[in-house]
């Protein structure tokens, strides 16, 4: 493991989960931005204590929704009415009542689609390889150990006073995790 | 811990002095004696708003037994705190049969198939009497409202019965085996009992998704019935730390996604009538599309649809007390409308009429079942004090 180069981040153990909730408030009132949790279960207040936004996605599905509604209508106003009129049963060429159905699933279908790629997007995905698996402690995560990561990027990071700080509000463990 | 509250700090009875019940029940019969003179001067018009308060009171109660039974069925936590207010509700059902005995005495009035000059000439209804008769409607009715009483009773009492032990095992487990047959019960006997209040006044419509259709009308408009109850409660000041934001946001996400329930399940009845075009079947709309009616089917669509959808959408919208407050009125209100809509286009054709019998009867019975309501929730803790999921309920984030 080098040192020289810039580092990922760092990694805080901690022993339970209540550690881990204080513990991150902590990282948050300090100022640090881009840090992360990592526990085998979710705990339930943890965005709070992270001090997390609710997040965007709503809003990216709301808009995929809109563009499905006005699409769909278009979509049938302009086949059923403009292009290809045809007389169905005595009813109007504009039948409002029935393009309801391929207008509510293209606002499902385009919803569905905001939803997968704007998750998709705001983990970062695709992404072959974290960082953080540099680290042989990191799989207990998924066991029976809590964490906090604090990434370089972060503009208040700084190498050894992050790390004594993550020992200050009670890191059982701390270490340095390498870029690559 | 500050964020582990494990414990109740409220009081847990509904104040004594009080006087809400002693007020809703002066207007009862306020609403009852006028009603009373209206039966003398207009007795057609009388049956006709009776069956549409009735129908109104009927979906609110039977909503709340439903949302009762399905706590129960899937064992939710999240519900428990507020759950003795639906309870109370669905209790209520003991009564519901009584309230019904007068529509006997104006089937008359209200359904064609009992007019034997009417049968003698409609070969239709002819062939539907095997089932549309006086005497097996009433049959019926009397299973209706029995199974219903003992369904509404039970739950009530057992969880009653829950606050005075400690050992609840037994009865929490009696609640599940008596909801889960209650639901299936309960889904047959609503969709034929508003087959025969209100989709058999047109002897020759039929519409399969009747029954869906009253129901998800009735749970849509209960969810609001609950959250205007616990709101109040805030606002006296009671269970303002037992009853969270999260537990008001899960109830505001409940009412948001059965809006959208209500309007699929009315627009595909109306869709498939429309597109099919038969003659039998779009009759009952083209009464209620006719004349001023039509203003009524559209506030529906765009009132308690539209416009509750996009209000709901924001997760913030949802703890908004204010704006859930208003909502839930609105929703009820349309509630009332849409049973007016239903019921009365056969009397007044064309032409949307508001009778006072219909504002007199709904003082009537909106008078005396809240005030029933509020009798039965002063008698006992406002929370199922002993339930076995309660402490998970109060640490919902």
């Amino acid at each position: 493991m080098s040192t020289k180069d810039k580092p990922y981040g760092v990694l805080a153990e901690f022993d339970n989960p209540a550690d881990l909730m204080d513990a991150a408030s902590a990282v948050n009132k300090a100022g640090y931005k881009q840090f992360d949790t990592h526990s085998p279960f979710p705990i339930h207040g943890m965005d709070d204590a992270m001090g997390l936004k609710p997040s965007k996605l709503g809003w990216i599905v709301l808009v995929h929704g809109l563009i499905g509604l006005m699409g769909g209508v278009a979509l049938q106003v302009w086949s059923m009415d403009i292009a290809y009129p045809v007389h169905i049963s005595g009813k109007p060429y504009l039948n409002f009542p029935a393009f309801v159905p391929v207008t509510f699933a293209l606002v499902i279908l385009l919803s569905a689609f905001g939803t997968f790629f704007g998750l998709f997007k705001m983990n970062k995905l695709p992404r072959l390889h974290n960082p953080l698996f540099n680290s042989d402690r990191i799989a207990k995560a998924t066991d029976d150990s809590f964490f906090i990561s604090i990434q370089a990027t972060d503009p208040i990071f700084a190498e050894k006073k992050t790390i004594e700080f993550l020992k200050e509000i009670g890191a059982t463990h701390t270490e340095i995790i390498p870029e690559s | 811990m500050d964020h582990h509250h494990t414990t109740l700090s409220d009081r847990l009875t509904f104040p004594e002095e009080n006087r809400i019940a002693t007020g809703f029940f002066a207007a009862g019969i306020i609403g009852i004696i006028l009603s009373l003179i209206g039966l003398v001067v207009n007795t057609e018009q009388f049956f006709f708003s009776y069956l549409t308060s009735f129908a109104f009171i009927a979906s609110l109660v039977l909503g709340a037994l439903f949302f009762v039974m399905v706590q129960h069925v899937t064992r939710s936590s999240w519900s428990v705190v507020i759950r003795r207010i639906p309870e109370t509700i669905s209790f209520q059902l003991i009564w519901l049969g009584l309230l019904f005995i007068p529509i006997l005495f104006g089937m008359e009035f209200l359904y064609e198939w009992t007019r034997p000059e009417r049968i003698a000439t409609d070969e239709l209804t002819q062939h539907k009497l095997p089932y549309l008769n006086t005497p097996f409607f009433i049959i019926r009715n009397v299973i209706y409202f029995a199974v219903w009483g003992y369904l509404g009773y039970r739950l009530y009492k057992n969880s009653i019965a829950m606050d005075l032990q400690t050992e609840v095992a037994v009865l929490d487990k009696k609640q599940r085996i008596l909801s889960a047959p209650g639901l299936l019960v309960f889904a047959f006997t609503v969709s034929f009992a508003s087959f025969d209040w209100l989709m058999s006044m047109d002897s020759h419509w039929f519409s399969t998704m009747f029954g869906v259709y009253y129901f998800a009308m009735s749970f849509q408009t209960i969810l609001a019935v609950v959250i205007l109850l616990v709101l109040y409660l805030f606002r006296k000041g009671l269970l303002t730390n037992t009853i969270k934001k999260a537990h008001m946001h899960d109830l505001g996400a409940f009412l948001f996604g059965f809006t959208v329930f209500y309007a699929y399940i009315a627009f595909s009845q109306f869709l498939l009538i429309y597109y099919a075009n038969i003659p039998e079947e779009t009759l009952w709309y083209y009464y209620r599309f006719d004349g001023s009616w039509i203003f009524l089917a559209y506030l529906f669509l765009i009132g308690r649809f539209a416009i509750p959808f996009f209000l709901l959408l924001n997760r913030k919208a949802k703890t908004n007390y204010k704006l859930m407050m208003g909502v839930s009125i609105w929703i009820i209100m349309l509630q009332f409308a849409e049973m007016f809509w239903i019921v009365m286009p056969i009397l007044h054709k064309g032409a949307i009429s508001v009778h006072w019998l219909d504002i007199s009867l709904l003082l009537a019975f909106f008078g005396i079942s809240a005030g029933l309501f509020f009798r039965q929730f002063g008698k006992h803790s406002m929370i199922p004090k002993n339930d076995p999921l309660l402490s998970e309920s109060l640490n919902k984030h």
